[in-house]
Order: C-alpha cells, then sequence, then structure tokens
C-alpha cells in the first residue's frame, strides 16, 4: 500500500516547550508558533528529517508508544492532515 | 494545612513505563492550533520567516516567467533563488517594492510569482500565507 510520503523539517528548525499535556512548538522556517496536543508532537518527531507513510509513522511510535485508537490508519491520515494544512509536514 | 499536597498516594507506586499509552484520537478531533500574529510586535518574526525557491523538493529546476517550476536551462526561464527569501522582502515585491539584494529584478518577478502559487504543504506556504493575514 503506497500513500503519501511526507516529512517535517529536521529538529533544529523548531523550539518546544511543554506545558503538561499540551506543547507550545515554535516552527522556526515559517516564523509561526503552534499549541499541539498529542500525538501531533510525536508525529513531528517521527517524520523529522525522516520521510515515512503514515504506515511507517505509525511502526515509529509504536516502538515507543502503546498506540491507542479504534481506528488507528485513519486517526493517523487525520493528524498527517492537519498537520500538512498547519504547514508542519510536507509531501516528501 | 496544605502540606499533604505535595504528596500524591496515587504516585507513590508509579514507576515509569516505556510503553506509555498514546492516543491517536478520533478522526474528526483536532490536534493543532495556530497562534496567529494579532499584534504589530509579533509580526517581526513572521517577516523573518523564509520562502525557498523553488521548495526543497524541486531543488536546481529554473522557475519561468510565469512563476513554474521547469527543468534547469530552460530558455527564458530563471536559475533557482540563490537564498531563501524572507517573508519581509517577498512582501516588498508583492507590493512593487525593491528587488532584495542579490537578484535579479526580472528573476524576483517570477520568484514572486511562484511564491503566489504555492499552496498548503509546500515549503514556505506557511510563511506566505501568513503574509496574507490582515493585521
Amino acid at each position: 500500500m503506497a500513500g503519501p510520503r511526507f516529512v517535517a523539517d529536521p529538529p533544529e528548525a523548531a523550539r518546544t516547550v511543554a506545558l503538561e499535556t499540551l506543547t507550545a512548538f515554535y516552527h522556526a522556517p515559517s516564523g509561526t508558533t503552534h499549541i499541539l496536543a498529542p500525538p501531533a508532537p510525536q508525529i513531528l518527531e517521527a517524520l523529522a528529517g525522516r520521510p515515512g507513510e503514515a504506515d511507517e509513522v505509525l511502526a515509529r511510535i509504536g516502538e515507543r508508544f502503546e498506540l491507542a485508537s479504534d481506528d488507528a490508519p485513519a486517526a493517523i491520515a487525520a493528524r498527517l492532515a492537519e498537520l500538512e494544512a498547519a504547514g508542519l509536514v510536507r509531501r516528501a | 494545612m496544605s502540606e499533604s499536597d505535595h504528596t500524591s498516594p496515587s504516585e507513590g507506586g508509579f514507576a515509569p513505563s516505556r510503553r506509555t499509552i498514546l492516543a491517536l484520537g478520533a478522526a474528526a478531533a483536532s490536534t493543532v492550533v495556530t497562534i496567529r500574529p494579532a499584534f504589530a510586535n509579533t509580526a517581526v518574526s513572521v517577516l523573518n520567516c523564509q520562502i525557498p525557491v523553488p521548495s526543497p523538493d524541486q531543488a536546481g529546476n529554473f522557475i519561468a516567467a510565469d512563476g513554474s517550476v521547469v527543468p534547469p536551462g530552460t530558455p527564458g526561464a530563471f536559475p533557482p533563488a540563490p537564498r531563501p527569501l524572507t517573508g519581509e522582502e517577498v512582501k516588498a515585491l508583492l507590493h512593487n517594492g525593491p528587488t532584495p539584494a542579490g537578484l535579479d529584478a526580472d528573476a524576483a518577478q517570477a520568484y514572486v510569482k511562484y511564491i503566489g502559487r504555492l499552496h498548503a504543504g509546500t515549503s514556505g506556504f506557511t510563511c506566505f500565507a501568513s503574509l496574507q493575514m490582515p493585521r
């Protein structure tokens, strides 16, 4: 299954501050700040400088976390679409 | 009376697990909120954002006068910008301002047309979009 491949900017392009359960994320290339809720920061970390499809993102995150979702493929696709619309990931 | 607040019985036996549960959320949920600059002083960082011309995945290609990305060496097209343009430079160009230092004037007009064609998800779009926002 070949879905679109996404990539995020490398970690040095961003400054993050953990705010309890949320993350303030300053994206230097765009000069914009975003407030992220899980699993958005984890997805950005999984794609930082490493292109991957939705399945690969799930696999990378799954190495560190127990994923909880009724429909993981739909959820990850929705998260990637959000991050793309925000300009934080792009098609690789 | 408040000393007991410092200890939480539920944390006493908590062993951090490497396998923390991460909820992926429902498809309809939202996990990204972008903070829009609403004050003049926040505009500074926006104007420092950068737009690569062309985007990194198209590096090396030329920019035609109409802003389209064409193969290197295409007659009448311009080489890639020698450096990413800043939001401030693009804003000036959009308002018929001066050509940024180090750029050919005709090439700069092609770059502006290229930037105007950017869409969500392409490198530089967020920077360009932020220039369009009213302040």
